[in-house]
């Protein structure tokens, strides 16, 4: 009979023990993945958000992410100098503005307003419903605007319908008149939040909405790199020509997120992940050593059958390896739906997009599951198969019968 | 030496020059966060210049105070606290605007404390209706805007999940433990002792272990904490505490624990309890 079996034989003999042990794996190894998905989760979530907005990279005025507000001057002329760079193929200017909806003082919607020269299909967001913004001096509305889903539900809006809207001026005690804007769309914004009011109109739109700055302002020029040349040599190409920005591509941007705005996440991951491993290891090691030590009789009768050492060890290895391998594979489906409840409940956090998630599936972490618990298994089954193996065979054999 | 540094008072972002010249007369005084004073040598006396400009002329001098350790905030931890304190007027002095006499008399935010704060929002709607333009807002978050709470809750989930877990590997111990007291348990049937009276010393057995492990765990939590505060003070240079153990929390976990313990305890013994005395003995 080989190792397996006899492990195998055991795991069957005892099955209430050994499912109990499995369905503690599976809980603790659930976890295991969950914080492996978590550790690169929020990044590559982020990532994913950056690179399928269509721009590869983001030049703003003041150095460091996500300051967006410092105004970029003269933002026709940037845009017109940096499309005849070789490394660049469109670059779009983006305004950001705050804004109110008028009503009852109880009933004000504060709401984010972008301007934007993007001509093409925009990426930014997700018709729902309607049309997209028409591109400029092709329509005489003189505010088209596509509205997230949230603000057309609470507002009861549909293409074709008048919001008005007032631009806030920030620091100022007064306010600007407020115009009457046709929604032509409903969509899903990729950067708002759950639960915020944000509204896009043309460029040429909201400089005239907002006249308190000056015209052809931008506080954000996105760019899209060659794909011969890609975003980190455009980003250099950028601040070559115009020394006074700061020019990111995706990666930089995903790399400054990364060492600061996720910094919490992924040290609770690794924490997380070192405190389930060492729990992991101290629970199947004593299971194990507390087995061992119940059969230290029977092991002693297999040795004196003629078993070798060797085989027994292999044999205790195989059982540790049923536990944790069992337990393992039933922690990939088991943590799926945890990530899943677990990713519900973390983004109920404030201000983050709604497209943003915790807990993203990727292959590496499945990999990086499995080998951190076959080591578990490994080093859990040292010392019982040390336990087993200097087992003087005569003296427990007649403890056994005497006991 | 050059650094970028924020100046409280009024949150803005300055430039910051460092001149020594301690002989300087009567200067304004500024204070300086422990991180700032670390990274540009600074010590109680000596004078630094300011300017909001970023090609670094005119500058305002200032002598150093003090240096104070910036109050930890939870959303910043990996923010270096580059920061200074200075009075309102100074700041407004070197920030203001020639051109613009308003300059002089403008402020980012505006504390205040009202008389009775469960008006806050009352006063929210009244800010709004007569100054347009500014908005109040309470310091206090609610449960829904608060990202701790969210936190707090993902936390706890962590943590019923890992008592499940360990739930599962204590019944297996516990089923292990039982059978090899099968035989004394039979012997103990057999004298005349009740199942009534096996199972009341296996609880009593059970809670004092348990008790015992719950006691053993929050000690070895109180002994972790110090641990992992200092390594992320360390790795982020704050004072924030990262990990605190609270009455209250080392009062849940015995609430949990114990009775999962015991319950653990007498559901494996009632695996050998509930069976036939002559099959103990597998007869």
């Amino acid at each position: 009979m080989t190792s397996f079996a006899l492990a195998w034989r055991t795991a069957t003999c005892y099955r209430a023990r050994s499912a109990l042990a499995t369905a503690g794996v599976a809980i603790i190894g659930a976890l295991l993945f969950d914080m492996l998905l978590l550790s690169r989760g929020l990044v590559d979530s982020f990532a994913d958000l950056l690179n399928t907005s269509g721009f590869d990279v983001r030049v703003v005025a003041h150095e460091g992410l996500p300051v967006l507000r410092g105004p970029i001057h003269g933002g026709g002329r940037l845009a017109a100098d940096l499309r005849l760079l070789p490394e660049v193929e469109d670059v779009t200017l983006v305004r950001i503005e705050d804004a109110v909806i008028p009503g009852p003082a109880d009933d004000l919607k504060n709401v984010t307003v972008i301007g934007t020269t993007e001509q093409g299909p925009r990426s930014a967001w997700t018709l729902l419903q309607g049309a997209d913004l028409p591109r400029s001096g092709t329509t005489p509305d003189r505010c088209p605007l596509i509205v997230t889903r949230h603000l057309a539900d609470v507002r009861g809006l549909d293409p074709g319908a008048t919001l008005n809207i007032r631009i806030a001026v920030p620091g100022t005690a007064s306010a600007l008149p407020q115009i009457a804007c046709r929604v032509v769309g409903i969509a899903d914004f990729a950067f708002a939040t759950a639960n915020e009011y944000a509204v896009a109109t043309t460029m040429s739109a909201l400089e005239a909405a907002d006249t308190t700055r000056g015209p052809d302002e931008a506080d954000l020029v996105l760019v899209r790199s060659r794909s011969s040349a890609g975003g980190s040599a455009a980003a250099r190409a950028i601040v070559r020509v115009r020394p006074d920005l700061h020019a990111y591509s995706n990666e930089e941007v995903v790399s400054q997120f990364n060492q600061n705005g996720f910094a919490y996440f992924r040290q609770v991951s690794v924490v997380l992940s070192s405190v389930t491993l060492v729990f992991a290891f101290l629970l199947v090691g004593t299971l194990l050593t507390v087995a061992t030590n119940q059969r230290l009789g029977e092991i002693a009768a297999l040795r004196a059958l003629g078993i070798s050492r060797f085989r027994i060890a292999a044999m205790l290895l195989w059982e540790s390896a049923l536990l944790v391998g069992a337990g393992g594979l039933l922690a990939l489906p088991l943590g799926g739906v945890l990530a899943w409840r677990l990713d519900r409940l973390l983004r109920q956090m404030p201000g983050l997009p709604e497209r943003l998630h915790f807990f993203v599936f990727n292959s590496s972490a499945i990999v990086e599951h499995m080998v951190l618990l076959a080591a578990t298994a490994i080093v859990a089954a040292c010392y019982p198969i040390w336990l087993a193996a200097r087992l003087p065979i005569a003296e427990t054999l007649r403890r056994e019968v005497i006991g | 030496m050059v650094l970028r540094v924020t100046c409280l008072g009024v949150a803005c972002c300055l430039l910051f020059g460092v001149n020594a010249f301690p002989d300087e007369p009567v200067l304004p005084d500024v204070l300086v966060t422990r991180q700032l004073a670390a990274r540009a040598h600074l010590a109680v006396g000596d004078v630094v210049a300011f300017t909001t400009d970023q090609g670094g002329a005119p500058a305002t001098r200032f002598r150093v105070a003090g240096i104070y350790e910036p109050t930890p905030d939870p959303m910043r931890f990996t923010a270096q606290r580059m920061e200074a304190r200075m009075h309102l007027p100074d700041l407004t002095r070197m920030t203001m605007d020639s051109t613009d006499p308003a300059s002089a008399e403008s402020v980012d935010a505006i504390n205040l404390r009202l008389v009775d704060p469960a008006a806050a929002q009352a006063f929210q709607l009244d800010v709004r209706t007569r100054v347009p333009g500014i908005t109040a807002y309470p310091t206090a978050r609610s449960p829904d805007r608060d990202p701790f709470a969210v936190l707090d809750r993902f936390h706890v989930a962590i943590s019923i999940v890992t008592v499940l877990g360990g739930t599962a590997f204590l019944l297996a111990l516990m089923i292990i433990r039982a059978e090899e007291r099968r035989e004394i348990i039979g012997l103990l049937r057999l004298v005349g002792i009740s199942r009534r009276s096996l199972l009341a010393a296996v609880l009593l057995e059970g809670l004092f272990i348990a008790a015992i492990g719950a006691v053993f765990g929050i000690v070895l939590a109180l002994a972790g904490q110090g641990i992992v505060n200092r390594i992320f003070q360390a790795r982020y240079d704050t004072a924030l505490v990262f990990v605190r153990v609270t009455p209250s929390i080392a009062l849940r976990s015995i609430v949990f624990a114990v009775p999962l313990g015991v319950a653990a305890g007498l559901a494996a013994s009632w695996t050998v309890l509930g069976r036939d005395v002559l099959s103990l003995f597998r007869r």
